[in-house]
């Protein structure tokens, strides 16, 4: 009797060392806390930028050029530091490297394949990337202008931002997990609960966050949620490969 | 049938498990995920490597050294090989 239950257990044992190439994947996946600090930085620059802009225009307009040429150099000098975080070539990845360095540095580095891409699907990451940064910019302009409605601008971008966001994650596939799609499923939800009535868009100066708050809000909430999962699967990895006593130290 | 006697050590079958399910490990993180002692978790890559089962890649993580390791062709069919060859000792055994 006891030597069934021995081997059951010892059974149910082996198939759970099946599992740790599952929730290592899951793990290494949703190691979001490096991009979530490259959006906070990005967020943080937005919002500078956005006050530099409204600071130069009204020292413009008040004929205070002193402080229109201050506020022009700071946003150039934004501008040079945001082209060596993002373009890769001019130190991003070293950028990159440097805040993955300071978060994960304790414990350690688990990685999934790069996406395989062809040179055709690159070259269409290069045309679609500037064509839907066009279109936010078109959407904020036409907004502005009043050629679409404070209401609609957010429901008009998730037109093309929820399309090219999923492309994105099929695009960065196996590297990136399926729960960075939280993003544009909320998205998604946000423009039918405007079209459906409910009031939460901004208008007048502050129509410009129809766009941005939802965008970068849903992508801090969508890393978040896979920062959260991946600790939670660090934690089942631990449970299944974590020896105790003799057996780890033994040959 | 035969079980293949470098994989079927526990710590060396959680070391090939890890690294079959990415691209690649560093031995940061196989030593907090495994709870090993570096001394010990090096004896078992060694092993591992000696085999032909895994690959070392050396590199600088800035000023840093970085070890990292990827499951070479050959450990992972001998890691699929492995569980086949399990999977049916144990239906022998129950049957």
């Amino acid at each position: 009797m006891n030597s069934k239950q021995n081997n059951k257990s010892q059974d149910q044992n082996t198939e759970k060392l099946k599992e740790i190439p599952k929730w290592t994947r899951k793990y290494a996946q949703n190691r979001t806390l490096t991009s979530l600090a490259v959006i906070v930085i990005t967020m943080l620059i937005g919002m500078v930028v956005a006050t530099l802009s409204y600071l130069a225009g009204a020292a413009f307009i008040k004929g205070n050029m002193n402080v229109f040429r201050v506020c022009i150099v700071v946003l150039f000098a934004i501008l040079v530091f945001v082209l060596i975080i993002r373009v890769s070539k001019f130190g991003g990845v070293i950028i990159h490297r440097w805040i993955d360095q300071l978060i994960y540095d304790d414990e350690g580095t688990a990685s999934m394949p790069e996406p395989k891409l062809t040179k055709k699907k690159k070259w269409l990451g290069y045309v679609v990337g500037p064509i839907v940064g066009s279109c936010i910019i078109g959407t904020m302009y036409l907004g502005m202008e009043g050629y679409i409605a404070f209401k609609y601008m957010q429901p008009v971008s998730a037109l093309y931002l929820v399309p090219f966001l999923v492309h994105l994650y099929f695009q960065q596939r196996p590297r990136i997990g399926p729960l960075v799609l939280i993003c544009p499923i909320l998205y998604t939800i946000h423009a039918i609960l405007i079209l459906a009535g409910v009031p939460i868009f901004f208008t007048g100066n502050l129509c410009m966050l129809n766009l941005a708050l939802p965008a970068f809000g849903y992508t801090f909430l969508a890393h978040v949620i896979a920062h959260v999962y991946s600790r939670y699967a660090l934690k089942k990895l631990k449970g299944l490969t974590h020896l105790e006593g003799d057996t780890a130290n033994g040959d | 049938m035969e079980i293949d006697k470098i994989i079927h050590e526990p710590v060396r079958l959680r070391i090939m498990m890890i690294l079959d399910g990415l691209e690649q490990a560093d031995f940061n993180f196989l030593v907090t995920t495994l709870g090993l002692t570096r001394g010990n978790l090096n004896r078992h890559i060694e092993k591992l490597e000696s085999a032909g089962y895994l690959k070392v890649k050396r590199s600088f993580k800035g000023k840093v050294r970085n070890t990292s390791y990827q499951i070479t062709q050959k450990g992972s069919t001998a890691l699929a090989q492995y569980w086949e060859n399990l999977d049916l000792i144990r239906q022998s055994v129950q049957s």
